[in-house]
């Protein structure tokens, strides 16, 4: 039940594809962040993973395999809304949860209940939403599921809970299962995801692992004398991802070898040159927003 | 699997048993207090008529308690048995001008009235203990079914409405947890009757031992009574998976669209709009299994005669109806996306 | 000793290398003694709430670098050579420190002389004449 396999996602609503040739390799055992901003179609990929929705085309395969019903006995789906039945209690809810899977952990939910100041007794309409969604973490937790989907788990809960949810989610990554969930809270994602993907419009801009991410993505940046200048081609560099340019500021985003470019910047006449950190909210910004210029930026050019 | 839909189910039971029990509650109520007017002395004094009645009283070997009005003058001969709890047989025997049209024979409920004329002399039996048919329970039985049936006839419309996530990532195919959703409620609807019937059983044996009738066409109230609400819950269970963002307003209109198209067929076809009219509304109530329902009627012998005919074939249409809306239901059931 | 182990996960900075430099640190300042035993991956990730990979990572680097060494089924613990990594830890650390200020100086385009005038205030500053 490790792997799971995203091929070529194609999923249309209303003519619009909210997710667009989309595909990805979410390995066993790890915890995989996905960001991007709202309407990216991370959503809607979860729904076709899960065979909530159907896919136009492309397809999820689970250790090759495709998704049948048998296989629920191992994901657990938090989703982004609560789907708790306003007229039941949280213990009915549990009963309910309990009924449908086999390992499911009754006396786990209870304690993670009471962790999260739940009364049992009271029925969902009576619940604010962080207190439905740490419901539906909770008993998502109590699964022993292999494969954990969760999107937007922290939504409407206070920082302690976050943190809360957080823990949980190290534990399993521990325990050696799967965490695959979307999150707008970039510093969690930074502290529990080992690997991230960034999804706008549909469609895959950025993967990896968060600690090469971090350490291989920087900005070289530098200071010409002038505002004419060239930069001699190094934005033709491939390790180049993005140039932009104020006025007589230049920063590059490179992808690796921040040094070396950083030294053929200064090369190119510039000063001040300094290599930036970025960290993984940096990161995200950077490759959701447009970029501005990735060539040669020539003197006397229109620039923004 | 279905948990979710069996408690729906019992939280409905349990407001049909209270209501139920609340009726009970009345009949105990009312049998208290009419206690008085049940009593032996009070259908004599109704019963003598004449100041030349000469009144005798028995007491049988098995204890009943015999009461023998007679009044010579008017030729008037009345014995009236009183089995307590198990009745009164009362035969009257009087000139035929004088007996009362409303004493023609009728059997309403438990009571029994069988009019002979013999010459100039009419004989008058009426039973008061008589076996009730099991019709006239079951038709109160419906009445609660059919109600039930359209309560609970949106299972799929309700998962739809925002639950999904929790029900198709449930590790059984569509087809058995959509199986297991319209067992459930098939289970309710037909202890909703059982529990209606049983309430009204009890009713009854306040008032006197209660004997059912299950004979000849109360077998077949049994079966089409059975089946007709279950067709009822199919239809609409059908409807509202289709038209699943509104089905408040399906199950709301249920009722009043399908009595107006009852009442279209009705139409006198006086002319060629009428005429069409009458034809598409005839069509649309196929549709309908309470129109496959027929009703009983008095008869001058004083049984229960059927109206209807082809009951097999009714009956089997009904289970027809009932197949093809299930089957509805759940192929939409299997394509829908949250 | 997760007491002084902190994590800044926005910090541009990876976490696995924030991990093993403050370890080292920790080495250094003789807050993990020689030979002592280091909590295991699970714990300090539990302990720090970062993924476990990531601590794996940065104790598999600090075993690389001989800093630590695991024994299967019993643990990581601090080497037992430290007497002599003590040093190299606090020398790396200091290395480190020196050339991102260095780096910054020139960025700023100071030259060779009055980077050493600074670095000679700087000095007299944070090592008085009394001290070692």
């Amino acid at each position: 039940m490790s792997t799971i396999t995203i091929s070529n996602l194609r999923k249309i609503y209303a003519g619009v594809p909210a997710v667009d040739g989309f595909s990805l390799e979410i390995p066993g055992g790890s915890v995989f962040g996905i960001l991007g901003p709202n309407g990216a179609g991370k959503t809607t990929t979860f729904k076709c993973m899960l065979g909530l929705a159907r896919a136009d085309s492309g397809e999820v395969l689970y250790d090759g395999k495709a998704l049948v019903p048998q296989m629920f006995e191992q994901i657990a789906y938090v989703p982004e809304r609560s789907v708790l039945y306003e007229w039941m209690t949280v213990d009915e809810h549990v009963e309910m949860t309990r009924r449908a899977f086999s390992r499911f952990d009754a006396a786990r939910a209870a304690e993670l209940l009471a962790q999260f100041n739940i009364d049992k007794r009271k029925r969902a309409r009576a619940l604010s939403k962080g207190m439905r969604t740490a419901v539906m973490v909770a008993l998502a937790f109590s699964r022993n599921a292999e494969i954990l989907v969760l999107d937007e788990p922290t939504g409407g809960l206070d920082p302690v809970n976050q943190r809360h949810v957080l823990s949980l989610m190290i534990n399993e990554a521990a325990k050696g299962n799967s965490v695959v969930f979307s999150s707008h809270q970039i510093g969690q994602v930074e502290r529990a995801a080992e690997h991230i993907a960034v999804m706008d419009r549909g469609r895959l801009i950025l993967q990896g692992l968060v600690d090469d991410l971090k350490a291989d993505r920087k900005i070289v940046e530098g200071i010409f004398p002038d505002v004419n200048f060239t930069l001699d081609g190094i934005a033709n560099d491939s390790r180049v991802a993005r140039a932009d340019r104020t006025e007589r500021i230049v920063r590059l985003l490179v992808t690796a070898g921040a040094d070396e470019i950083a030294a053929r910047l200064s090369g190119a006449g510039a000063v001040g040159v300094r290599v930036l950190d970025l960290n993984l909210e940096d990161i995200f910004l950077y490759a959701v927003s447009p970029a501005t210029a990735t060539t040669d930026v020539v003197a006397k050019e229109n620039s923004l | 699997m279905n948990y979710v839909e069996w408690l729906r189910v019992r939280n409905l039971l349990r407001i049909v048993a209270i209501v139920l029990a609340i009726l009970v509650v009345l009949a105990v109520v009312l049998r208290v207090s009419v206690a008085r007017y049940m009593s032996p002395e009070s259908w004599i004094a109704h019963m003598a008529s004449g100041t030349g009645t000469r009144e005798t009283r028995t007491t049988l070997p098995d204890g009943t308690n015999r009461v023998i009005l007679d009044d010579p003058a008017d030729r008037t001969h009345i014995v009236i048995d009183d089995h307590g709890y198990a009745g009164k047989h009362i035969v009257v025997t009087e000139p035929t001008s004088r007996a009362h049209k409303e004493n023609s024979n009728v059997n309403v409920g438990s009571i029994h009235v069988i009019e002979s004329p013999h010459g100039d002399m009419t004989t008058t039996v009426i039973d008061t203990n008589g076996a009730v048919p099991m019709i006239y329970y079951m038709a109160l039985a419906d009445i609660v079914a059919l109600l039930v049936a359209t309560i609970l006839a949106a299972p799929f419309a309700r998962e739809i409405d925002g639950h999904l996530e929790v029900t198709l990532t449930k590790p059984c195919s569509r087809f058995r947890y959509a199986a297991g959703a319209i067992g459930a409620d098939v289970a309710g609807i037909v202890a909703a009757s059982v529990l209606t019937v049983v309430a009204f059983y009890l009713c009854q044996l306040l008032f006197e031992s209660a004997r059912l009738d299950f004979s000849g066409i109360n077998a077949r109230a049994i079966a089409m009574g059975v089946v007709c609400p279950l067709a009822w819950y199919a239809l609409w269970c059908a409807a509202t998976t289709w038209f699943n963002r509104s089905y408040g307003a399906v199950l709301g209109f249920a009722w009043p669209i399908t009595i107006f198209i009852g009442i279209l067929t009705l139409v006198p076809t006086a002319n060629a709009v009428a005429l069409f009219i009458h034809d598409v509304a005839w069509v649309l109530s196929r549709l309908n299994p309470l129109s496959y329902v027929s009703f009983a009627e008095p008869t001058s012998s004083g049984t229960l005669a059927y109206t209807g005919s082809n009951f097999g074939l009714r009956l089997s249409l009904e289970l027809l109806l009932f197949v093809v809306y299930a089957a509805l239901a759940i192929w939409k059931w299997q394509r829908v996306e949250a | 000793m997760p007491a002084v182990l902190t994590v800044d996960p926005r910090s541009g900075v990876p976490i696995y290398l924030q991990i093993i430099e403050q370890i080292k640190r920790s080495i250094a300042l003789g807050v993990l003694q020689v030979g002592e035993q280091l909590p295991t991956v699970k714990q300090l990730a539990i302990d720090l709430t970062v993924n476990p990979n990531t601590v794996g990572r940065a104790y598999r680097e600090l075993e690389r670098e001989q800093v630590i060494e695991t024994a299967p089924g019993r643990g990581s613990f601090v080497r037992a050579n430290g007497a002599t990594e003590l040093p190299r830890v606090a020398a790396e650390i200091g290395r480190d420190a020196l050339d991102v200020a260095l780096r910054e100086a020139k960025s700023v385009n100071l030259g060779r002389e009055e980077v050493r005038e600074l670095f000679e205030t700087a000095l007299t500053r944070w090592f008085p004449s009394f001290e070692k």
